[in-house]
């Protein structure tokens, strides 16, 4: 069971104001190790290098978006199995269909409470304590 | 502010930065030349709007920005075309967004209804296009029956994610002892020196950290506990601790075996296989334990099969893998430091304890110059500490040029040096300030639109040199005369349709907005291709309301520059547009109060051009330094024309006046100084007096007596409203290199006082330079 006091978190957003609401709700759920990459060359470069053990993407992002972010980290060896949750503002079901196909873990639509990330992350890693 | 208000702000910046894009994409889509990117970028703007309102609970906006969000989706998809009439709503809907925006952030209440009829019409189109689902509300919470790739993750066993490919794992402990610090050496550094060693993960024991008041400072509190993986030999890291290891408590402990090759049980092979092909490159085998590895080395052995690991979902990784071997990425060197690595792990614990405030990093909009976010205030605080230096290395010189030569000799050069250095530090920061004029000039071409519509004319609005920069403070002046202005074009000079085709104009009417950087200052343009000034009107008026005399003869420009007089309007009915009161003397007061000049030029049937000549900053500016008495003053050098000391043959007295300068032809009068502040004057002769030109705006000059001129400098300008308010003839303060305060004088209304006090002897003031004197001298 993975203590929430000792996972690394990745969040990436474009969305500064995005970022932070996600930091502070995975600070509510006990999350302390928390990475920020505001697009996916950022993420990808903390990726490589870091030891992450879940990644939460939005989707909507100038550059790289979301699903390209995600293939990316797929591919490579350093972070492959790292569970990626995708994060849509839009209850789109094909994008959430593809990103499935894709390798994500499971999805999270904004906005969303600490009761629901926590719900989302558990159903990824197992019950956090 | 709480970090959840500090958040808001932040949203509310991006809010901006977004509307931005929306504003300059959606022109660009409706005359065609916006490209996939640029409706992807207001569907963007949208979609964060949207996104961070549903999170703060802004909800009338969420509301709002799904519908529009909506549309934008199915024109960025392609199943709607971006006609001139869609985009035109979408324009009015990005307004409403706008408005939304700015109610949210105030907090004011949002009136129910507000946007509905905007909201409807966004709506209409959906249904137009083919029903976009009547979805007003946003997504659903889950979806149902979407398989998600489960995942193998095993916490319960140490992270043996390193005891591969060559990295060495070392459990340390280290906390200082006094002795550590008393022989100067510092934990920070031992902690630097660790990292570049491999990837360290320290903790923090706070436990031992008294309250601040028994705080000792040569006395260490922390400890740190952690691991580090590291490609490097044990006696590598024994060696960081080489000069300290009897002044603290040391533990290091190798954890894990070298590298091992045995492989854990790949990913579930569906999900696997799909990878492969998403991705287009090969992924190459497992290279070992369960959580992703750090580093990736070419020569791994192909998989063996499932190892004893206890994992209970283990599945035989496919053959058709085990062949492949790739190296997709080059793996980073392990001794680098990562670039991305976050701040030391000791104050990254010390962040946790205290959460300090972040200075957030945002990409500047289109210009791809990388641009971070930094409260006003720091700003504000640096630029006045750089005025402090500036003033302070003033002093230092005076200091210095009073030492003996031979003293003096090489602190002189180094003073050279410092001054050099300090007016370099100084242009930095006041670039700092600088802001591109396009945050006002934004906010005109919605303005113009509204205005357009409200009296049925149609009016477009250019801008150029819309990226030139000036300080802040500059700018906040700007926005009030540059709306008036522009009201007052699209109000009064641009024609409506009709009459504009009667005089063989285009239908449509043309503001030109433009800045650039001429001459030190920042110069504004304002030119319509209106009907001009209706001389004979003005004039009327002005006879009407007795602001001249009924037979005075005046020349064109004389009466353009009549509007200027505080209480003129021509307008028939006072619209609402306009208004009433707030008339071309209150801009012009408004632009004079920061140092700048606004002149018109109009010609009847083609237009008016206005122009405003402003100062590039408001804080640091050139002074010349004078003497009255035993007082000093500073001059602004913007205000002086020349400088001249006449002989006494060139004054010619009037009674009840200081008197007037012949100067090439022309009469200027003059003002003494003295006089005009109530301070005696020194007893320097006639002859000895210094007269400054100044030039009060509009051609009229007059001739200020001073008693000496000191030199010119540049002068830090100190504001004095906080402790004395709204000093007529003064407009701030500043401390000269002698350690001593003196006021800047305002020359604008110093000349308003002098004319005022001039009065009762009737001497009137000059217009372009003409002398027009009631009493005649003889």
């Amino acid at each position: 069971m993975p203590v929430a006091a000792v996972i690394k978190v990745l969040v990436v957003d474009d969305q500064n104001s995005v970022r932070q609401m996600t930091r502070i709700t995975l600070e509510q759920i006990g999350v302390r190790h928390i990475h920020e990459a505001e697009n996916g060359k950022q993420a990808m470069n903390t990726a490589s290098l870091q030891p992450l053990d879940l990644i939460i993407s939005d989707y909507n992002m100038p550059e790289m978006d979301g699903l390209t972010l995600l293939r990316a980290v797929r591919g490579h060896p350093a972070a492959r199995k790292v569970p990626f949750i995708l994060l849509t503002g839009r209850g789109d079901r094909e994008l959430v269909t593809q990103a499935a196909q894709a390798g994500a873990n499971n999805y999270l639509i904004k906005p969303f409470t600490a009761d629901i990330l926590r719900q989302k992350i558990e159903q990824v890693m197992g019950k956090l304590t | 502010m709480s970090s959840l208000d500090q958040l808001k702000q932040t949203f509310f910046d991006e809010c901006s930065e977004a509307l931005q894009q929306i504003e300059l994409g959606l022109p660009d889509i409706r005359d065609g030349s916006g490209s996939e990117d640029t409706i992807n970028a207001v569907f963007r703007g949208v979609h964060s709007v949207k996104g961070g309102a549903g999170i703060f609970g802004f909800e009338d906006l969420v509301r709002f920005a799904h519908v529009l969000e909506t549309v934008l989706d199915e024109m960025r998809s392609g199943r709607l075309a971006a006609t001139e009439e869609i985009v035109d709503t979408l324009l009015q809907a990005n307004d409403v967004l706008t408005d939304l925006i700015s109610m949210s952030r105030s907090g004011d209440a949002i009136p129910p209804d507000f946007g509905s009829e905007c909201r409807a019409a966004l709506q209409q189109i959906l249904a137009a296009n083919g029903g976009g689902g009547e979805d007003d509300s946003p997504a659903p919470a889950d979806f149902e029956g979407i398989d998600f790739v489960p995942v193998q993750i095993n916490f319960d066993e140490p992270e043996d994610n390193s005891a591969a490919s060559g990295e060495n794992e070392f459990q340390i402990v280290f906390r200082p002892k006094p002795e550590l610090l008393k022989k100067a050496n510092e934990p920070l550094y031992i902690i630097r020196e660790l990292r570049k060693l491999g990837t360290l993960d320290l903790v923090a024991e706070l436990d031992r950290l008294p309250p601040l008041t028994e705080l000792e400072a040569d006395t260490p509190y922390l400890g740190w506990t952690g691991t580090l993986r590291t490609p490097a030999a044990r006696e590598q890291v024994d060696e960081v601790f080489e000069f300290v290891v009897g002044d603290c408590e040391l533990e290091i402990t190798q954890v894990g075996a070298m590298p091992s090759f045995d492989l854990g049980p790949e990913a579930p092979a569906a999900a696997a296989s799909s990878w492969e092909g998403m991705v287009g490159s090969v992924v190459p085998p497992d290279v070992g334990g369960d959580v992703p590895t750090m580093e990736f080395s070419p020569s791994v052995v192909p998989p063996a099969g499932p190892p004893a690991a206890p994992s209970a979902h283990a599945e035989p990784v496919a053959p058709a893998f085990a062949e492949t071997i790739a190296v997709p990425m080059t793996p980073p060197p392990a001794s680098t430091t990562p670039a991305s690595m976050p701040a030391p792990a000791a104050p990254d614990q010390a962040e946790a304890a205290a959460p300090a405030p972040r200075p957030a990093a945002a990409k500047a909009p289109g210009t791809g110059a990388t641009t971070t976010r930094v409260e006003l205030e720091k700003i504000d605080r640096v630029v006045n500490m750089v005025g402090e230096l500036v003033i302070a290395q003033a002093m230092l010189g005076q200091v210095v040029h009073g030492l003996p030569e031979d003293v003096s000799g090489r602190l002189v050069q180094v003073l050279e040096e410092v001054t050099h250095h300090t007016r370099e530090l100084k242009d930095s920061v006041m670039s700092m300030r600088a802001q591109q004029v396009n945050a006002v000039f934004q906010r005109m071409p919605r303005l113009v639109r509204e205005l357009a519509t409200k009296t049925a004319k149609k009016v477009k609005l250019e801008l150029a040199g819309e990226n030139t920069e000036v300080d802040r403070s500059i700018i906040e002046r700007l926005g009030d005369p540059l709306t008036h202005i522009i009201r007052n074009s699209v109000d009064h000079g641009i024609e409506t349709p009709a009459d504009r085709a009667a005089a063989g104009k285009s239908e449509e009417g043309t503001i030109r907005l433009s800045a650039e950087h001429r001459g030190g200052r920042i110069v504004i343009e304002i030119r319509d291709d209106g009907a001009g000034i209706n001389s004979e009107r003005v004039l009327q008026k002005a006879r009407e309301r007795g602001l001249v005399s009924p037979d005075a003869v005046l020349g064109d420009d004389e009466i353009n520059n009549l509007i200027f007089l505080p209480g003129f309007s021509t307008a028939e009915k006072i619209s609402d547009i306009s208004g009433r009161g707030v008339g071309m003397d209150v801009v012009r007061r408004n632009i004079q109060d920061v140092g700048g000049r606004i002149s018109l030029k109009s010609e009847r049937g083609k237009g008016m051009t206005i122009q405003l000549a402003l100062p590039l900053t408001l804080a640091v500016m050139d002074g010349m330094v004078i003497r009255v008495g035993s007082e000093t003053y500073v001059m602004p050098m913007s205000a002086i024309v020349e400088c001249l000391r006449p002989p006494a043959s060139d004054i010619h007295a009037l009674i009840g006046t200081p008197g007037m300068l012949r100067l090439r032809g022309n009469l200027v009068p003059l003002v003494q100084l003295c006089d005009l502040l109530d301070i005696g004057s020194s007893a320097s002769g006639a002859d000895e007096r210094v007269i400054i030109i100044t030039d009060a705006g509009e051609g009229a000059r007059f001739g200020i007596v001073v008693d000496e001129l000191c030199g010119h400098q540049q002068v830090v300008v100190k504001s004095i409203e906080e402790s004395y308010g709204s000093v007529p003839g003064i407009a701030g303060a500043t401390i000269l290199g002698n350690g001593r305060v003196a006021f800047i004088l305002d020359v604008e209304k110093l000349s308003d006082i002098a004319s005022s006090q001039n009065v009762q002897t009737g001497v009137t003031r000059f217009v372009n330079g003409e002398s027009k004197v009631a009493m005649a001298v003889n």
